[in-house]
């Protein structure tokens, strides 16, 4: 979360001679970040990034201490001034005002509050109205403007009641019942969830979301003459229910989320009291009231110095540890070669661990103080990951073949599963999507592909070839994690031979052994039955390639008839042969000789029926058809001798005779 | 004397009448033959030269040995060009290889992991559809904690989340080790709630991990410097900002000395529009919290560790100047046809 606080509002509580720029730049150096710094008159503005855990630093006080450590770090004199903790607050016994909260279990951290009397309503000063508006507020009256500048300077959120507009005296905090509503400040009417902390007026009327925004109902306005303050302290989780629910993401609930000091309740009334005295002209009219069911234990750690230095990494002197921990609050005693340190109340929720504190010394001590050395640490041999190595080599073959590499989204819609007629109860689907368009984890990476080429139309002049590498998701039955199967998927507008050609070369490439194309028997639903292959390695079916069906393009609007492959790469890699088959080559030079053969039979069959036909016959290789007519080149050779012209028209005319039907 | 000088003119003769009469490549053959061959003309002047003769005779002869080369070679060429074939109009187009490209973030992957490879890391791949331990709890992050709203997070079980961060990985890999040393780089996609120009629903991080002995802030301070230097370029400076993490203590953000102002936040006057003061953060990072250690099977008292997550298409982005995330997600084929 951001704050923003003036530089005036800031040195009420720090006395340093360091100016605006050389305070923000050490700070965000050790602190909290000073976003941006901006001029206004002779003031400036701070916007400035509180880390979650450190809620102290909420406001301006906070950002005094951590300005006073870290400023001596840097050798510039700073003093923390005012500081609320060394405040003694103390408040009248006994007075006129009675009211009684009626505070149910556990919905409260601490809870303070206090009446006042005699009230003047009207505008606030000119000098709070511009802190107000600096820090980017609106400036209501008097009254609600110390409740505003209490949580700019303290970091603790605080709120008023017209006491006059709440029906009884006693007050029922209490948990909100599901459907109950209540008009807030902002106007807007609430149903709530149920849960949230609320306070009931002694006549069935919400007053307050309690953490979160005042209810309109007891609102203090210009006729107001009796206030009722309360500083409380909720408990962190429920604030920020309500808040995230109700979609109020006000400061205060902010500030309630990250569990704010319940010490810091009185000395902030205590501060009020001064500040309506002063400004409105009350007089204080009841005694005060805190419920403070479970006051926590103190918190003490032990840091031990040579433990310190090694985790640092850098040598930092004790009398340096030492104070850099008392400049931030803790209390610290030396016990033979440890410091034992008690954590001081605004940190209780942070400070938990030794590490805790090893990070307070050195950030204070000054990050960029360390040196920055390369660890000495070596791995013993690593087995090889294949499939890493093979997505990255595959990736650079075709795209030096002509192929454009795409990332989608593993996210994708119904709308698109339904019209790739995949059954979505097989995919994995988000049970809090960010909307329709990214609710499912596809299981294959085609259905994106085709929406690719659909928003490609006409943008390329060349026929469109792309490809991706991705993890499909798998649901697998009995198991609380889906498979995440590393997949190759092609789409390209080259014809089947053209396709086909450039994943066998793929596949050779990869030496992946042993590829045969078999009629699909397995395809996704989306491959047209009479047009695709599945592809097997051995027995290993590694994937399909093939045309879509007629159906699909039309759903997706795609006019052309793309081919479509899609490979499990991790079948793949499992025959990878790793070991390279070196063979010697024959000394004697083929002969070659075109030879049509008419034939029904598959292509694929006839050339593998051919090639073992004969020891002498080294290579066929297809050249074209003409219906049932297939011509092909033979190259015969032999390793031991060479061939005569006699030989191979006789062994010519055995093929023709034997395989033409 | 005087005959010697006598030949040499009369070869010289004979070899310019006998050029003049040769066109064709065979013609030349045989002069060369006739000439410069073994048992040549020109050899055989050598040849008859008496042991003790003049040293200028041979360098004549030798002028005329080349004399008749040079001349050949001319004529050879000439006669092979008028043969046919030999003259290119070398402006003409070449005729071009249809490219593909390779995705700017497969670049990205591939330059951040041999960084990496580099000091002796080794990449993972960790599940992207991970347990909630994994995911959350074993890192520290408590049922209750804000990062884990569902506003933040994808759920596809009660316990099971799309990962938000690669920080799963480092579970993972202390399981998988046992032992320290570990010192490895886990590459994933990665999944949030959210769409803008910097964010999309699906984006990649790399996670780096370093546990053993005596590990400390300075050597997770020498690993970013490394990498900021070799990706980045090697006049970048890095800083450590305090921040918090759950699965780290102490825990940083990493922030870099911006390219464009050189760090100053300033061009010439005017603030720096891609920078906060000089600045851009990388990422956040820290020592690995001792309950994660724990958790992975490893004593923190005898170990420690670093780790560090970072946006791949947010380093991709720093370098390359894209404005809008949801760019890199393109596929836009013109678009793509760049890289």
């Amino acid at each position: 979360m951001n704050i923003i606080i003036t530089d005036s509002s800031l040195r009420k509580f720090l006395e340093t001679p360091a100016k605006a720029e050389s305070l923000s730049q050490n700070l965000s150096l050790c602190g909290p970040t000073f976003d941006q710094v901006t001029k206004v008159g002779d003031d400036f503005i701070y916007n400035i990034e509180i880390i979650t855990n450190r809620v102290d630093t909420a406001g301006a006080q906070g950002v005094a201490r951590e300005s006073a450590a870290i400023l001596a770090q840097f050798g510039i004199p700073a003093k923390l001034i005012n500081d609320p903790y060394q405040d003694k607050p103390h408040f009248k016994e006994g007075l006129s005002k009675q009211f009684h909260f009626n505070i149910e279990k556990d919905l409260v951290v601490r809870f303070t509050a206090i009446a006042f009397e005699n009230i003047l309503v009207k505008p606030s000063s000119r000098e709070t109205q511009r802190l107000l508006e600096n820090c980017g507020q609106r400036s209501l009256n008097n009254c609600i403007d110390i409740t505003n500048e209490l949580t700019l300077l303290y970091g603790m959120p605080s709120h008023i009641f017209d006491l006059d507009k709440l029906a009884s005296q006693n007050l029922h905090l209490r948990e909100s019942h599901r459907g109950e509503e209540l008009t807030t400040l902002d106007g807007q009417k609430n149903k709530l969830d149920g849960g949230d902390i609320v306070i009931e007026d002694g006549s069935g009327r919400l007053v307050d979301l309690c953490g979160v925004m005042g209810g309109s109902l007891a609102e203090v306005d210009n006729h107001t003459k009796n206030i009722l303050l309360i500083v409380p302290v909720y408990p962190a989780k429920r604030i920020r229910k309500t808040s995230l629910s109700l979609q109020k993401r006000t400061l205060a609930a902010q500030i309630y989320e990250k569990q704010p000091d319940p010490e810091l309740c009185l000395p902030v009334i205590f501060k009020a009291i001064q500040l309506f005295k002063e400004r409105t002209g009350a007089e204080v009219s009841s005694s005060l009231y805190d419920y403070y069911p479970i006051i926590r234990p103190p918190k003490t750690i032990t840091l031990d110095f040579n433990w310190l230095n090694s985790f640092v990494g850098i040598e930092i002197k004790r009398e340096t540890v030492i104070s850099i921990l008392a400049s931030l609050g803790f209390l610290v005693t030396l016990e033979n070669e440890r410091l034992v340190c008690s954590v001081p109340s605004w940190r209780y929720h942070d400070i938990n661990i030794k590490e805790d504190l090893a990070e307070e010394v050195a950030r204070i001590y000054g990050y960029f103080r360390f040196p920055s050395i390369l660890p000495c640490v070596n791995l013993s041999s690593e087995p090889k990951n294949l499939l890493l190595e093979a997505e990255l080599k595959i990736k650079k073959y075709l795209s030096n073949i002509g192929f454009f590499e795409i990332y989608n989204s593993s996210l994708i819609s119904h709308e698109l599963i339904k019209k790739t007629s995949q059954n979505s109860d097989e995919l994995l689907n988000l049970l809090n999507p960010l909307s329709s368009e990214f609710a499912f984890l596809r299981n294959s990476l085609l259905p994106s592909h085709l929406e690719n080429h659909k928003r490609n139309q006409g943008k390329f002049s060349e026929p469109l070839r792309t490809y991706e590498v991705s993890n499909c998701y798998q649901k697998v039955r009995g198991k609380e994690l889906p498979h995440e199967i590393s997949t190759l998927a092609i789409l390209s507008n080259e014809n089947y031979r053209q396709a086909k050609g450039k994943i066998e070369s793929l596949l050779d490439y990869m030496n992946v052994d042993d590829i045969s194309f078999r009629p699909s028997q397995f395809a996704p639903p989306f491959f047209s039955q009479l047009a695709t292959a599945d592809i097997y390695s051995k027995d290993i079916l590694l994937g399909q390639i093939g045309l879509l069906k007629p159906s699909l393009l039309r759903n997706i609007g795609l006019p052309s008839n793309p081919i479509a492959i899609e490979i499990n790469l991790e079948k793949l890699c499992s025959k990878i042969n790793e070991e390279t088959d070196i063979q010697l080559v024959s000394n004697y030079p083929y002969m070659l000789e075109d030879i049509t053969i008419t034939s029904d039979k598959p292509l694929g069959e006839l050339i593998q029926d051919l090639k073992s036909f004969d020891p002498l016959i080294r290579e066929v290789s297809y050249i074209e058809s003409y219906r049932n007519k297939h011509t092909f080149k033979f190259f015969f050779g032999s390793s031991s001798r060479n061939l005569d012209q006699k030989e191979v028209n006789s062994l010519k005319g055995t093929i023709q005779k034997h395989f033409s039907n | 004397m005087g005959t010697k000088f006598n030949e040499i003119v009369e070869i010289t003769k004979e070899f310019t009448q006998d050029l003049k009469t040769s066109s064709l490549s065979d013609e030349i053959d045989s002069l060369n033959l006739k000439y410069l061959g073994r048992q040549g003309k020109v050899n055989s002047l050598f040849k008859s030269l008496p042991i003790k003769s003049d040293p200028k005779i041979g360098q004549q002869i030798n002028h005329l040995k080349k004399f008749i080369q040079t001349k050949l070679s001319e004529k050879l060429e000439a006669a092979l060009s008028v043969a046919g074939h030999q003259v290119i109009d070398v402006t003409v187009p070449g005729i071009p290889i249809l490219k593909g490209s390779l995705h700017p973030l497969t670049q990205t992957i591939e330059e951040i992991e041999s960084i990496f490879k580099g000091l002796g890391f080794v990449r993972r791949r960790y599940p992207e559809v991970e347990t909630d331990w994994y995911y959350a709890e074993g890192l520290n992050i408590p049922k209750d904690h804000p990062a884990r709203d569902d506003q933040e997070t994808f759920y596809v079980g009660e316990n099971v989340v799309l990962t938000a961060h690669t920080s799963n990985g480092q579970l993972r890999e202390m399981e998988y080790k046992k032992n320290p040393p570990i010192k490895m780089i886990n590459i994933g996609k990665t999944y949030r709630r959210q769409f803008d120009a910097s964010h999309t629903p699906m984006f990649h991080q790399f996670e780096g991990l370093v546990i053993d002995k005596n590990i400390n802030i300075t050597h997770l301070l020498g690993v970013t410097d490394y990498f900021v230097k070799q990706y980045f370029g090697p006049d970048r400076r890095t800083r450590l900002r305090p921040h918090h993490f759950q699965f780290t203590e102490p825990s940083f953000e990493i922030d870099i000395s911006c390219g464009l102002c050189q760090g100053t936040g300033l061009i010439g006057k005017t603030s720096c529009k891609i920078c906060k003061s000089g600045w851009l953060e990388l990422g956040g990072a820290g020592m690995v919290h001792p309950l994660v250690l724990r958790n992975g099977g490893f004593n923190p008292d005898e170990c420690s560790g670093f780790a560090f997550g970072w946006g791949v298409e947010r380093v991709l982005m720093m370098k390359s100047g894209l404005p809008d995330l949801r760019l890199i997600f393109s596929d836009d084929i013109r678009f793509l046809n760049q890289f």
